[in-house]
């Protein structure tokens, strides 16, 4: 949210101490607070007995902030406790403001290797063989579908990191299993690669035509290894390295080569050069802070827009220095994003920003209506991530895609598409979407609407909070877990559920949540649980009771449908939107939790895309070239030892 | 322990299994003599762990034994499927020591005590570091259900040395294909995976010469991960001395499942067949993440269990029956496990009598989410170090790190401290504990100007209609009625003292001529706690 000058700062008589948090605060946590919240219980799952020092309190912004607002509003301390005296407000408040501050410059953290995500490791391994590892069983598509993958059936799921997003690996490490599932699938790989199937790949990286019988000569292995290894290894590589392989080599032919060759591959792929980012970057220098080298900043920029390694042309760009001006890399992600790979955006970052696989445990056991649900939101991210469409269309668009399951919710529109051929005898079947462009449909245009993502969160209190998180970039807290459950209609009383909730709203602890989730949420009530409109057929039929959608935001703004609604998301709330994109934009880039360092690039970023109405292209080119993308912080082990390669 | 018997076992199992069925082969008996020749007959079979995690608590009206002793009790309705099994159980009662717990919480504190112990190994992991010895792979950690992002606690149990999550698998097929089909099987193939993982080692360490302060401790991670296969690959070596590859053929392998009860089914075939074959001696499974969403179609239910274990604010008759299904079916997941775990016969005995199995969760009520009463039973002789068949009910909270330090100390694990537990849990053995008893008391009813007291045992309306309704039982007049909102219910853990004697003092009102207690202002307990803990976590 927008930082909010502190009014009172001016008026504040004494300064603050040197030490401010353990000399001015830590003494106001300890009088008022501690009882609760650390000492004897800790309510709220908030403790203060491990925040010590002033960098302890550092690590926790978010925390502050919650403090602040409860403070403000005189939520805490509870009424039956000792209240704070004005003098420690003030206090408080004025050591809170650094954490309202952006700082003005923004700061790196230090440099850190990140183990290849499974989708990462998937695409990788495929763009590197030029083919795909596969389940052996084939399905029909009318049953469950499987997982066809064999690398995801086989890696088991990355947790999401702190940052929310799986490519965040830090919090999974590597494990003795997955080293085992590695080399399988390396080995499964290379099995391949080697084989007739994999004639055609092997023929291309040993420099050899179409007609090859397969035969390795050492001159072939050799011209295979150079295409192969700086490949795998994302960046060029130095020529003893080749020639320590080609030694292992030496004076072997025919399958004694091949298999020879298999094991020094096998050993590249098992390496923690390949499995992991970052191990050979080469600072320059003591380290400390510097831009990235070439080859690793072009892999940050593959495996951001493709989730996957660098192309041989990204390769070449980067190896020339061709990165380095902002309208080259420019050029570079606008190259990147017409690439079929880019659709890995939508699928992945896209995916997750919205949380868009809930679809798939949801609809699991109707894989036609499945694929409709699933396919629609994930075509129109694409259209936006990679036609250069405005980013404030994800939530306001004339475009949408349909196929022949969804095509019933767009009213006339849909006598605009092409026909979907049905073979005889067949009832349901699977159908591509089709790019439809929106006249007349009641009630469309953007994700908020689109069927699929109405059906994926039914009932208005998670439409809201969906809306809230995912859109607005408010988080809320859990629950408490004593809060009743609304209550039912007494008996003759004919409350809806949204008066019901307007009842729970009196309650000032429920109401700090759900004054914020309600007007949201019920404004979608237009829709039914599929996401059908009903207000259209109200309005025509007239005898029916209205649905009342109308609401108003804590923030003042009063709609009386969800269309008024919309057009608040699209104005007043406009930055606060761009700016949660922004930074999840940045979070996913980075593959890591954004820190109050990265602060001053969200803002600038925002403030830029706010300015020129930005598309994503434009947003992903300004995250491309931000400080905290390009640079980093080298700390070398003490010796000193010098970098070789 | 020595490998001797494991050799014997497999040679065996190569020889004879096409002759029999196998899970009623007695090898160690037929192969008795040469056990002496190897290393000696008193190195007896190896002591395994499995835990069975159930998720989002229970219905503890259903699950809590009333009444009772140690010898003498009878097993709660929820109980029943697996009741056939008494005699091999240790029933653990007022355990937990905790108020009120996040699901992703109570996940972490099933294994590892608390919730804060968060910067160290889960108890089935240090386990397994210790019993480990020539098994091949140090321990399986399954699960059933895919991870939910929202609260990633909820879907682990098992922890690294860091407290770092552990991955889990999912795929029945998989884990038997790991297990029984491994190419590493082949001695060709581990001599050049051998070779490999030399190969990698030494070229890896020069890039520790190179990284930074901060990625070091990444490399170390693989380094250990690479010293942890090699360990692997010299344990399948000497057992495969003039062994064909295809030792395990005669066992089967699962067959895809279809649906839920398919799948765990199979699991726990393969569990059995692990922990039969000392493939791997510590396992922990899933059944579920903590706060499972599962739709349990295949039981006719349609909403998901998690929604549903919420079963005093959701109320209504439909939900509570299917939650009820759901639990049984949880307990005959148990059962099912049970009864393989007998049917195989190891060295002198069952499989069973040289396992310790943890059946449990970290939350006792599931709507409340109390962390006290939880349902946790031990299963198996753990090699004559557990005293089965007895229901252990403490007069005291216990803090759920005591029953760790316990399973530590069985499997030879000296450890001071556990989370916050100091002592491990006494009587498991048969040894002496400080058990809850109840004495003979009077009960009554007062009432004065709206204010009843009332002494008596509470317990749950038998009427499943009326699930959200309590009853103090007072001798020689009807039950005392009581109808209390879900802030009450919280507030006082009501859950915490259903089926034992409390004195209540409440607000009454007068309906229908039966006075109905709706507001309660005090509740004590007779001879136990009154105050089970109100922390948040």
């Amino acid at each position: 949210m927008r930082p909010v000058v502190c009014l009172f700062a001016f008026c504040l008589p004494a300064a603050l101490p040197a030490k401010v948090f353990e000399e001015a605060i830590f003494p106001i946590l300890q009088k008022s607070c501690l009882k609760c919240h650390g000492g004897e219980k800790t309510k709220g799952k908030v403790d203060f007995s491990r925040i010590l020092t002033e960098r302890d309190a550092d690590a926790h912004p978010d925390l502050w902030e919650t403090v602040a607002e409860v403070v403000e509003l005189g939520e805490m301390p509870p009424d039956d406790e000792k209240p704070l005296s004005e003098e420690d407000k003030k206090t408080f408040e004025l050591w809170h403001e650094k954490f309202q501050k952006v700082p003005s410059e923004a700061t790196v953290p230090v440099f850190r290797v990140r183990r290849l995500s499974a989708n990462e490791y998937r695409n990788t391994l495929r763009s590197l063989f030029g083919f795909d590892l596969e389940v052996g069983i084939a399905r029909a598509e009318q049953t469950v579908s499987g997982e066809s993958s064999l690398v995801l059936k086989i890696l088991p799921p990355d947790p999401p990191g702190s940052s929310g997003f799986f490519n965040d690996t830090r919090s999974a490490p590597i494990s003795s299993s997955l080293l085992e599932s590695y080399t399988y699938l390396a080995g499964v790989a290379l099995d391949k690669l080697f084989s007739v199937k994999g004639r055609v790949s092997l023929a291309s990286m040993a420099g050899k035509g179409d007609d090859w019988d397969g035969m390795l000569s050492l001159a072939d292995a050799e011209t295979f290894l150079r295409s192969f290894l700086p490949k795998a290894l994302r960046r060029s590589i130095p020529e003893k390295r080749f020639q320590s392989i080609l030694a292992t080599l030496e004076g072997k032919a025919g399958d004694t080569l091949a298999s020879a060759l298999k094991l020094e591959l096998k050993a590249l792929l098992i390496s923690p050069e390949f499995l992991y980012r970052g191990f050979l970057a080469k600072p320059v220098g003591d380290g400390g802070r510097q831009a990235v080298d070439a080859f690793e900043f072009a892999e940050r920029l593959s495996y951001f827009l493709w989730e996957d390694m660098p192309d041989a042309s990204l390769f070449e760009v980067a190896r020339n220095g061709g990165l380095e001006k902002e309208e080259k890399l420019a050029q570079q992600v606008k190259r990147m994003l017409s690439d079929p790979k880019a659709r890995n955006l939508s699928e992945s970052f896209g995916v997750q920003l919205l949380g868009l696989a809930s679809i798939d445990d949801q609809f699991k056991n109707d894989p036609i209506r499945l694929h409709a649900l699933r396919t629609q939101p994930r075509d129109f991210l694409n259209y936006l991530f990679t036609e250069d469409r405005p980013v404030m269309e994800l939530l306001d668009s004339n475009v949408t895609f349909v196929n022949q399951n969804t095509s019933g919710f767009y009213g006339k529109d849909r006598q605009r598409l092409a026909p979907f051929h049905k073979p005889r005898g067949v009832e349901r079947q699977r159908t591509m979407n089709q790019r439809l462009e929106l006249r007349d449909a009641e009630g469309r245009g953007g994700i908020l609407t689109m069927p699929s993502v109405l059906a994926m969160n039914h009932g208005p209190i998670i439409r809201g909070t969906w809306m809230l998180r995912r859109i607005l970039g408010v988080r809320l807290g859990e629950p408490p877990a004593d809060i009743p459950p609304i209550k039912p209609n007494a008996r003759g009383q004919k409350l809806t559920f949204r008066q019901r909730f307007e009842l729970h709203r009196e309650n000032v602890t429920c109401a700090r949540c759900h004054e914020k989730i309600d007007p949201l949420g019920f404004s979608l009530d237009g829709y039914d649980k599929n996401g059908r409109f009903l207000l259209a057929s109200y309005h025509k039929r007239g005898n029916q009771p209205i649905i009342d959608t109308s609401g108003k935001l804590p923030s003042g703004e009063e709609f009386k449908d969800f269309a008024e609604l919309k057009r608040i998301l699209l104005s007043s709330k406009r930055e606060q939107v761009i700016r949660h994109l922004t930074t999840q934009v940045l979070s996913y880039a980075l593959c890591r939790k954004l820190g109050r360092g990265d602060q001053p690039v969200v803002e600038e970023i925002t403030r830029k895309a706010l300015l020129q109405n930005a598309t994503w292209t434009q947003l992903f080119i300004e995250v491309a070239n931000s400080i905290p993308f390009r640079q980093t912080v080298y700390k070398l082990v003490k010796d000193g030892t010098k970098l070789e390669n | 322990m020595g490998r001797n018997w494991k050799i014997e076992r497999r040679t065996f199992l190569r020889g004879a299994g096409a002759l029999l069925p196998l899970p009623f082969l007695n090898l160690m008996e037929a192969k008795s003599p040469l056990v002496g020749i190897h290393g000696g007959a008193e190195s007896g079979p190896p002591l395994r762990f499995m835990t069975l995690f159930k998720p989002n608590g229970v219905h503890p009206p259903s699950w809590n034994v009333n009444g009772g002793t140690e010898k003498d009790f009878r097993m709660s309705p929820l109980m029943q499927p697996f009741a056939k099994h008494k005699e091999d159980l240790l029933i653990l009662d007022n355990m937990g020591d905790f108020g009120f717990s996040s699901h992703s919480n109570s996940t972490r504190r099933f294994l590892c005590g608390h919730h804060q112990n968060s910067r160290t190994a889960s108890v089935d992991q240090l386990i397994a570091d210790q019993v480990q010895g020539d098994a091949p792979h140090h321990s399986l950690e399954l699960t059933t259900e895919g991870l939910f992002t929202n609260q990633i606690g909820c879907s682990y149990i098992s922890y690294d040395k860091k407290g770092g999550m552990i991955p889990r698998q999912s795929d029945p097929q998989l884990i038997f294909d790991k297990l029984f089909r491994n190419p590493l099987s082949d001695p060709g193939k581990r001599a050049e995976m051998t070779s490999l993982l030399d190969r990698v080692e030494s070229d890896a360490k020069a890039l520790k010469r190179k990284a930074g302060v901060e990625d070091s401790d990444t490399l170390e991670e693989y380094f250990n991960a690479v010293r942890e296969t090699e360990l692997r690959l010299e344990k399948m070596g000497p057992l495969d001395q003039g062994l064909e590859t295809s030792k395990f053929a005669q066992l089967d392998r699962p067959l895809a499942p279809s649906n839920l009860d398919e799948q765990v089914n199979a699991m726990l075939d393969v569990v059995a067949m692990a922990l039969w074959t000392d493939s791997t001696r510590c396992i922990s499974y899933m059944l579920g993440n903590s706060n499972s969403r599962m739709i349990f179609d295949f039981l006719g239910i349609k909403k998901q269990h998690h929604y549903l274990s919420h079963f005093f604010r959701n109320f209504s008759r439909e939900n509570i029956d299917s939650l009820l299904k759901i639990s049984l079916w949880h307990m005959e997941k148990f059962d099912y496990l049970l009864n393989k775990l007998k049917s195989y016969k190891d060295h002198h005995g069952r499989l069973l009598d040289h396992c310790v199995v943890l059946y449990g969760s970290g939350m006792g009520h599931s709507d409340n989410h109390t962390a006290q009463r939880l349902p946790i039973v031990l299963a198996g002789q753990g090699g004559g170090k557990l005293k089965t068949g007895r229901y252990l009910r403490y007069s005291k909270n216990q803090e759920l790190g005591r029953l760790h330090l316990s399973l530590l100390d069985i499997f030879g694990i000296e450890q001071e401290t556990f989370a916050n537990a100091k002592q491990p849990l006494p009587g498991l053995d048969g040894g002496e504990f400080d058990e809850y008893v109840e004495r003979p008391f009077d009960s009554w009813v007062k009432v004065e100007s709206g204010t009843m007291t009332v002494q008596g045992r509470l317990r749950m309306s038998d009427n499943l209609d009326e699930a959200k309704v309590f009853y103090v039982d007072v001798k020689g007049r009807s039950s005392v009625r009581m109808e209390i909102g879900f802030g009450d219910f919280h507030s006082r853990n009501v859950a915490y003292h259903v089926g034992t004697p409390i004195q209540l003092k409440g607000k009454c009102v007068e309906r229908d001529g039966i006075l109905i207690l709706n507001r309660i202002t005090e509740i004590k307990s007779l001879f136990g706690n009154s105050n089970p803990g109100k922390a948040n976590g």
